[in-house]
């Protein structure tokens, strides 16, 4: 089969990567100041007893080695400790967070993606215009936002249109599927937004080079002698070799989107991921901060070997 | 004079220069071919051959402007630019590129790409177009099969094969090809200017070869043009241009490739050609010229008649001004 | 085959070593967009250095009551706790520009070594170094940093330090491409060949030529440290003793300003943000944009060559 070796191979790159992601975790909580019981007895009204127990519980009285193995066969039967905030499992706390981000930045990026290729393309196409001038203006100034500040402005714009904070209206009294639902949807309308302006400044600008580049390509120009109309050599030929770069791009760009989750989250206390990231720095939760390092970098891994597996499904000059 | 199947009255060509200012690449360029011609267009590199090429089909690109006539049957095809261009691009007049390794679309089949041209030109459509993809392959000597592989999966010479079976699939009646073997190795090469002998043959179509390489334009063509500094020097039969050049490049350039037939010691012609992004004065081959004389400096030869069927631009064969220098 | 933009006679193997410092500054002059740019960079940077002499109250006295609304004595009115706005924007982009300035510089420095070390020894040293960077890509950094931030305890140098040995990676591969291409060059080649020692071939004829390149990712770097140290100041991971640009729009969050109406309060910082990124992205769009000779060839576009009325001479036609 074509490119087995390929897939075989990106998908060694990816559990590589979370297996080094992994081991920067369990190094950097070892690194700390103190370690993790010290840090852990700064929690008001822990006993001496709790510290021992707790001392048995991460096997800290054994060797590093031995602290590393049994950290990796706990993580593999998908223990990632307690919360100190809520004494919940850590794998619960952040399932559920997981589950609440994922529309929202889902439909954040799918606005930037259908959005940037747009503007991108235009730009592009109407290189050296004012055309051009004005969508990369805009995508600049976008890209150019903090995203929590831009987040705050969508705030002040929009208090009293659309809500601006939570995920949905807790005074509603057993809604209906349908009222719930719309409920969700306003509340969802700004985080998403925010990601989604954001990341749409950067696409904008990858697939405007991308789109250049592919414009100066040799087949552009055997298209044209062919007679193909302006708009047809764009559809059939340029979109499809741009989509190569931007593919790669939108991937690397998942960091960026992480990034952009737990400041909006932030921002609209929504209560996804991003949110308990930041209430575990506030109150120094580190078993949270560490499961959702882990998870954060799991899913940026999951979805660049998504984009390499597309990559390859576009290109079909890959063969290794 | 009749008219030519494709012909060029003044044709100039400009490029706004990125870092400002303009290039005069072609400069009042007239050319004709006739059905079933073989034309050379030849000159050192950054002559303007190849802009001269490319503005027979209208593919400049967005920087350029261009004035004069490119006339097809009789009929200004340059008149409404791009508008009146296309129509005519791979019904009448197709094109071979340079080093046809990127000619190709590297993410779709090679096949898919003549299918293109021709269900855009309603020469065939589905199976059908496939049908005749297999055959114009065949006919350039690539396995039918072949038509389900992509670009990078063929060799270069067969990539160029393949441009030439693409170029060919609406029996256009004039063929450009833009240095086509250039890049190819030489074994390839010959094959190559083989296939477009018989192909130009068997089809009679006219064929305008760009090109550096003077033993290709003897082995192939009819009759050859000349380009020094975006201007045509020379034109006439090949025959006439190697053994009786009228102009002093011509007969340097010749001299440059040694032998038509590759022999010989090559020598190269010392300087470089002017820059085109300001008025010329005089000759601009003058600074070059072993022959150059004070007439030179100043007036700018015009392209004459010098025997039946032959121009030169060289104020050498103004006999009485020769005499009174 | 593509149309070939040169200019005539211009001789084809570059000038080794002294043109190319010449075009990052030519390139910057000739766009207007990347003129801007610099301009903005260039006064922002001004007032932040002159802050101690130009900033028109105290830092630390408030100056009237908490939120007061923009007046005559203070343009952009008082924050939350009724210290100069203006004051504040000049004292904060000092510390936010010192954050992205010494962050940008560690990462260069990281970054720079890495990718001349790879780029110039290639084979098996090259392999194991990009195979790093790969890894490096993809781990999303800004919760890498909350968390080094987080543990290490909020401090300015905490902050550089995280910030500079996240960012390294771009860096480290564009150097190495650069590099590799450098040193395949004849001059270089030459160089090794007439004796040049390692260090001297890299600072002579191999930075040179990767200079515009490097400025340009280290412009790019700058906005990205910036950015960064705004998003950890504002999960309130910032120096808690020094004001940035971050900190006013976390404390502006915090402190309610947006529910008290004080927009003044939570605008301009964010402005301010804005523009020392966007006027980074601006230079480095342009260098970036003027050193990609695949940029330089348009085989289609919307508006197609142009037909010109013939002046001029005729030519006697054949």
């Amino acid at each position: 089969m074509r490119g087995a070796d390929y897939v075989i191979k990106r998908t060694a790159f990816a559990i590589v990567t979370v297996f080094i992601a992994v081991s920067i975790n369990f190094v950097l909580f070892r690194l700390a100041p103190g370690s993790a019981v010290s840090n852990f007895s700064r929690v008001p009204h822990s006993t001496p007893e709790t510290r021992l127990a707790i001392k048995k519980q991460f096997g800290l009285d054994k060797s590093r080695g031995e602290q590393y193995v049994l950290y990796l066969k706990q993580l593999a039967r998908g223990n990632l400790g307690v919360s100190f905030a809520n004494a919940q499992p850590v794998s619960s706390n952040l399932r559920t967070a997981l589950l609440n981000t994922l529309p929202m930045v889902f439909l954040g990026t799918l606005f930037a993606i259908v959005v940037g290729t747009l503007t991108g393309v235009i730009a592009a196409w109407r290189r050296g215009t004012g055309v051009e001038g004005a969508s990369v203006g805009s995508a600049l100034a976008f890209y150019s936002m903090p995203t929590h500040w831009l987040g705050l402005m969508l705030v002040i714009l929009f208090t009293g249109v659309l809500p601006t904070g939570g995920m949905s209206n807790d005074f509603l009294i057993n809604p209906s599927f349908w009222t719930h639902l719309k409920d969700l949807a306003s509340h969802i309308v700004l985080p998403s937004l925010t990601l989604g302006l954001v990341l749409y400044g950067e696409y904008t600008l990858i697939v405007r080079s991308a789109m250049l580049e592919t414009l100066g390509e040799d087949y552009i120009l055997t298209a044209r002698a062919k007679g193909l109309k302006p708009w047809a050599i764009v559809r059939r030929h340029a979109l499809r070799n741009a989509m190569l770069p931007i593919a790669t791009l939108v991937a690397l760009s998942l960091g960026y989107v992480v990034a952009g989750a737990i400041l909006i989250e932030t921002v609209f206390s929504w209560p996804g991921i991003g949110r308990a990231v930041y209430q575990a720095v506030l109150q120094r939760d580190y078993p949270m901060l560490q499961g959702a390092f882990l998870v954060l970098t799991v899913s940026v891994v999951f979805f660049n070997l998504l984009a390499d597996l597309l990559y390859f499904k576009l290109d079909p000059r890959i063969t290794q | 004079m009749t008219d030519a199947l494709l012909r060029t009255e003044d044709l100039h060509v400009w490029f706004d220069l990125p870092r400002g200012g303009t290039l005069h690449a072609v400069q009042g360029v007239s050319l004709r071919l006739d059905p079933g011609e073989r034309l050379g267009l030849v000159g050192e590199s950054g002559c303007g051959k190849t802009t001269t090429a490319l503005a027979l089909m209208g593919l400049l690109p967005p920087n350029a402007s261009v004035a004069g006539q490119v006339l097809l049957s009789g009929e200004d095809i340059l008149a409404g630019a791009e508008e009146t261009m296309r129509p005519h691009r791979w019904v009448d007049v197709a094109m071979v590129f340079q080093g046809a390794m990127n000619a190709f679309n590297p993410v779709k089949t090679v096949g898919s790409q003549i299918v293109e041209a021709l269900e855009l030109h309603d020469r065939a459509t589905g199976r059908a177009a496939r049908v005749r993809t297999g055959e114009l392959l065949a006919s350039v000597g690539i396995p039918k099969d072949r038509a389900e592989r992509y670009p990078h999966e063929f060799s270069g010479g067969m990539r160029q094969r393949a441009a030439i079976a693409m170029a060919l699939a609406c029996e256009p009646s004039v063929l450009i090809a833009d240095e086509p073997t250039t890049a190819l190795d030489v074994m390839v090469q010959a094959q190559i200017l083989e296939l477009l002998d018989a192909l130009c043959r068997d089809f009679g179509l006219a064929l305008l070869l760009v090109t550096h390489d003077l033993p290709v334009v003897a082995q192939l063509c009819d009759r050859a043009a000349v380009m020094y500094a975006g201007e045509l020097v020379e034109q006439g039969s090949v025959d006439e241009l190697f053994h009786e050049p009228r102009h002093p490049y011509t007969r340097l350039l010749f001299a440059a490739t040694a032998d038509l037939y590759g022999n010989g010691i090559p020598v190269s012609i010392p300087g470089a050609p002017p820059r085109l992004d300001r008025e010329i004065d005089g000759c601009p081959f003058r600074p070059r010229c072993d022959r150059a004389f004070s007439r030179c400096e100043h007036d700018r030869p015009l392209l004459r008649e010098v025997a039946s069927a032959h121009a030169a631009a060289c104020h050498l064969n103004d006999v009485a001004a020769v005499a009174a220098r | 085959m593509s149309v070939v933009l040169h200019e005539p006679g211009a001789v084809a193997e570059p000038e080794p070593d002294r043109a190319r410092g010449g075009l990052v500054w030519e390139t910057i002059r000739r766009k207007p967009t990347a003129v801007i740019g610099l301009v903005v960079l260039a006064l922002i940077v001004a007032a932040a250095v002159l802050a101690p002499w130009l900033a028109p109250y105290d830092l630390h006295t408030p100056a009237g009551p908490v939120f007061e609304p923009p007046s005559w004595q203070h343009p952009l009115g008082l924050d939350d706790g009724g210290i100069d706005v203006v004051t504040l924007l000049m004292w904060g982009a000092r510390i936010s520009l010192v954050v992205g300035f010494a962050a940008t510089l560690v990462s260069m420095l990281i970054g720079g070594t890495i990718g001349v070390l790879a780029g110039y020894s290639g084979g098996k040293v090259d392999g194991s170094l990009m195979r790093v960077t790969d890894y490096f890509l993809v781990i999303p950094d800004v919760p890498l940093m909350i968390i080094v931030a987080a543990i290490w305890g909020p401090s300015l140098f905490h902050i550089v330090i995280v910030i500079g040995i996240l960012l390294w990676t771009s860096t480290a591969r564009v150097i190495r491409a650069q590099v590799k291409s450098v040193r395949e060059r004849v001059y270089v080649k030459r160089a090794h060949a007439l004796g040049a020692g390692h260090t001297r071939i890299v600072l002579r004829h191999v930075l040179p030529q990767v200079a515009p390149l490097l400025i340009a990712n280290t412009v790019l770097t700058i906005a990205v440290a910036v950015f960064d140290e705004t998003a950890l100041a504002f999960l309130g991971l910032g120096d808690p003793s020094r004001v940035s640009l971050g900190k006013m729009i976390e404390n502006a969050f915090q402190r309610a300003a947006i529910s008290s109406g004080a927009w003044w309060a939570i605008v301009p910082p964010g402005v301010l943000v804005a523009l020392i990124i966007l006027s980074c992205s601006l230079i480095g769009q342009a260098l970036e944009d003027a050193l990609n000779p695949r940029l330089r060839v348009a085989h289609l576009s919307a508006h197609g060559f142009r037909l010109r009325p013939l002046v001029g001479r005729k030519e006697g036609a054949l």
